[in-house]
């Protein structure tokens, strides 16, 4: 075993508040130059571009399927997913029940599936930066349901953190949180004291190629798969989690 | 002035009547249940959006005299519930926030 470096929440430009930049190839490109080992594309509501990033990465870096869910309560849950289908079926389910408001590209930005390489294959016509109408109790149980893990998204943030949002945590295992790039863990177990005892992942949440890389996750893993991310997050055979330096802003 | 009486000038439905009696001293407006439980003040009427159940543990953490769902917003199962057995005043609002909270300080602040 050994540490490796994971990034599981990065948006692409299927998300309208990401620059157009940030296709399934630029990220891929992106997290090779860093030596990512591990990351995953977080769209809103949304995992598609997933799919191409993988075809071109081929394993180098490993990439799993994801999405960022907005919850009725407007918190956001990360779903991770071993496989393309269950993201995607799942992406297909919350699809139809996001509220029907067109996505205006002047104000919102464009929100495009992109193949690998860099051809646009379509503009996604509702908005996918609204909330979905489940609860955060039935979000979880559909992403469980579908084999998916469940890290809720920078959790301590105004907006979306489910801690911020929700003030401590419902009713459920809750074993995994994810931390702003800039959020110092000192600070956060300060405010939230239930955070302590859990596994605790930094994220880059990119928008921008150049916010690629700002923040990270530490894993000790036999390799960088989901099966041995769910073995961390059990704790299994020595295998840990840990969250890379808070990002400081004008670092780059 | 006593929440039941309270809820009777504002035109409040209780779905959850744990204690009429008590006391309403102030208001506070949040969706934020952070927020809320940094700021709101034990005897406020706490007028919010939010249904999620956690609404019922933060408002007996800070003591607020009730909740009140604005714009006629209906609790789930599971709050009401969760309301009912923690005996936590749940109530709701056929206005929007701004005009609840508006009339709530009227009557108490007049």
């Amino acid at each position: 075993m050994r540490w490796y470096r994971a990034d599981l929440h990065i948006h692409s430009v299927l998300s309208p508040c990401a620059s157009l930049a940030m296709s399934p190839r630029a990220i891929v490109e992106a997290a090779r130059s860093l030596g990512l080992d591990l990351i995953a594309i977080c769209d809103h509501n949304a995992g598609e571009n997933g799919t191409y990033a993988r075809r071109l990465a081929r394993g180098t870096p490993q990439i799993l399927m994801g999405m960022e869910i907005q919850t009725a309560e407007e918190v956001e849950i990360l779903a991770l997913f071993p496989e393309e289908e269950p993201c995607l079926s799942l992406q297909e389910e919350l699809y139809a029940l996001l509220p029907p408001v067109p996505n205006d590209p002047e104000l919102f930005g464009d929100q495009l599936v992109v193949d690998e390489t860099d051809e646009i294959l379509r503009a996604v016509p509702k908005l996918l930066l609204s909330p979905v109408p489940l609860s955060v109790e039935e979000v979880v149980r559909r992403v469980q349901d579908l084999g998916g893990l469940v890290i809720p998204a920078h959790v301590e943030r105004v907006p979306g953190g489910l801690l911020a949002v929700l003030g401590l945590f419902p009713p459920g295992d809750w074993p995994a949180v994810e931390i702003s790039p800039w959020a110092e863990l000192e600070e956060v177990w300060a405010r939230w004291p239930q955070v302590h005892g859990r596994q605790v992942f930094r994220s880059s949440d990119a928008h921008f190629p150049e916010e690629i890389g700002r923040a990270w996750t530490e894993l000790y893993l036999d390799r960088p798969s989901f099966a041995e991310l769910e073995r961390a997050l059990a704790g299994q055979g020595g295998r840990l989690i840990r969250p890379g330096p808070a990002w400081k802003e004008g670092k780059g | 002035m006593k929440l039941e009486e309270v809820a009777e000038r504002l035109g409040l439905e209780f779905w959850v009547r744990a204690d009429p009696e008590v006391e309403v001293r102030g208001g506070y407006v949040s969706d934020l249940l952070s927020d809320v439980l940094a700021h709101a003040e034990a005897g406020d009427l706490w007028i919010t959006h939010q249904r999620h159940l956690n609404v019922v543990a933060v408002a007996k953490l800070r003591g607020v005299a009730g909740i009140v769902l604005a714009r006629g917003l209906q609790p789930g199962p599971e709050t009401l519930r969760r309301a009912q057995q923690e005996g936590v005043n749940l109530l709701t609002s056929p206005e929007d926030a701004f005009d609840t909270a508006g009339r709530l300080h009227r009557l108490l602040f007049p």
